[in-house]
């Protein structure tokens, strides 16, 4: 498990490149996808955007820097199951995230 | 009946998914809506979800909160109006990428008040304040109904984690009832200024702390996820382990 060093607790970077600063990443399922948008009207980053035209519309993840803070939003209410978070948003430095492993299910005990 | 089947233990047991009880069933569901119908909520719901939240816990039974429910349109859309303004505000000062002060004034307080406000600042609300200043995030998404929770700072210990443990009830309550809701922390917007502080009554010992927008989803935004493990840390007969909640390890 990653420790904080006194450097990262006293620095608070201002994220004006993505040297230290991770971003949720989607994994799209193009063959699934039918580009009906309602995962990037319903996200909270608007990291989704939709290209194409007509029926070779697809959801994509923005190129740079893509505010998903992977919430799983979009994987809840896409109906044919296109997208999911694969990479969990991490800020590194001050708000590194510790304690924090791959993406699961609930699940019971 | 089969007399040889084992006796089943009063304990809940390790189950399949197919197990969840109904109360796991709605809060491992709930997901934040951010696309509502237009219609309203029927009053006797938004009574019933209020009563989840008079019943919930707080320390010392202080309950120490207030909840102002707002169901006008107009007046709805007049708090969004006033939130994207202090996000356009905020965005002027503080986003050195595109204010029209140049770079370096807007980075230098940006890397002052990120050291202030390190949690209002973080790089995800931030971002949300920049989306929110170019209208391409709603605050209140649509939702016909709001409610603000007001928190009462004469509570005992922490006043807002019972305010936390209030809005929760409320919100699994509403969403057990099909309704969706989604919380929003930039409420907290409106308290800069007099005019919301005059116009809801806003005074010591209350203050804005969080919003709840309610309403009909659009479309089914409910349903399970997948959410990272998490390390829990297990003190039992003398040892520490650590065990990954949600991961593999099943057994403790």
């Amino acid at each position: 498990m990653a420790k904080f060093s006194w450097i990262e607790r006293l620095s608070v970077p201002t994220y004006d490149n993505e040297v230290y600063a991770t971003t949720g990443r989607l994994r799209i399922d193009h063959d699934r996808c039918n580009g009906c948008g309602v995962c990037a009207q319903i996200c909270p980053g608007k990291a989704i955007t939709i290209k194409g035209e007509g029926k070779s519309k697809r959801a994509y993840l923005e190129d740079e820097f893509p505010q998903c803070m992977s919430c799983n939003d979009c994987a809840a209410i896409c109906e044919r199951d296109a997208l999911t978070a694969v990479v969990a948003y991490d800020f590194g430095l001050y708000y590194k995230k510790l304690n924090r492993g791959g993406f699961m299910p609930p699940r019971s005990y | 009946m089969d007399e040889t089947a084992t006796v089943e233990s009063p304990e809940v047991s390790a189950g399949t998914a197919a197990d969840w009880n109904p109360v796991e069933r709605v809060i491992l569901e709930r997901r934040s809506v951010r696309k509502y119908k237009d219609r309203q909520v029927p009053d006797n719901m938004v009574r019933r979800v209020l009563e989840a939240g008079r019943f919930s816990p707080s320390a010392g039974n202080a309950q120490p909160w207030k909840i102002i429910v707002i169901r006008d349109k107009a007046m709805i859309d007049e708090m969004e109006r006033d939130i994207v303004r202090w996000c356009k505000i905020f965005k002027f000062f503080l986003d050195w990428r595109t204010s029209a002060l140049g770079r370096t004034i807007p980075w230098l307080l940006a890397q002052t008040s990120i050291r202030v406000k390190r949690n209002q600042l973080h790089p995800i609300p931030f971002g949300a304040i920049c989306l929110i200043a170019e209208g391409k995030l709603g605050a209140f998404h649509g939702a016909p109904t709001l409610m603000l929770l007001l928190e009462d700072r004469r509570g005992v210990s922490r006043p807002q984690v019972d305010i936390g443990c209030c809005g929760e009830n409320m919100v699994l309550a509403a969403h057990s009832m099909g309704l969706g809701t989604c919380w929003v922390g930039f409420v907290e917007l409106l308290k800069y200024g007099l005019k919301w502080r005059r116009r809801l009554g806003v005074e010591w010992p209350y203050r804005i702390c969080e919003g709840i927008c309610l309403g009909y989803p659009f479309g089914t935004p409910d349903g399970m996820i997948e959410r990272e493990a998490m390390d829990v840390d297990w003190y039992e007969d003398g040892a520490m382990r650590t065990v990954v909640q949600g991961g593999d390890d099943g057994k403790v």
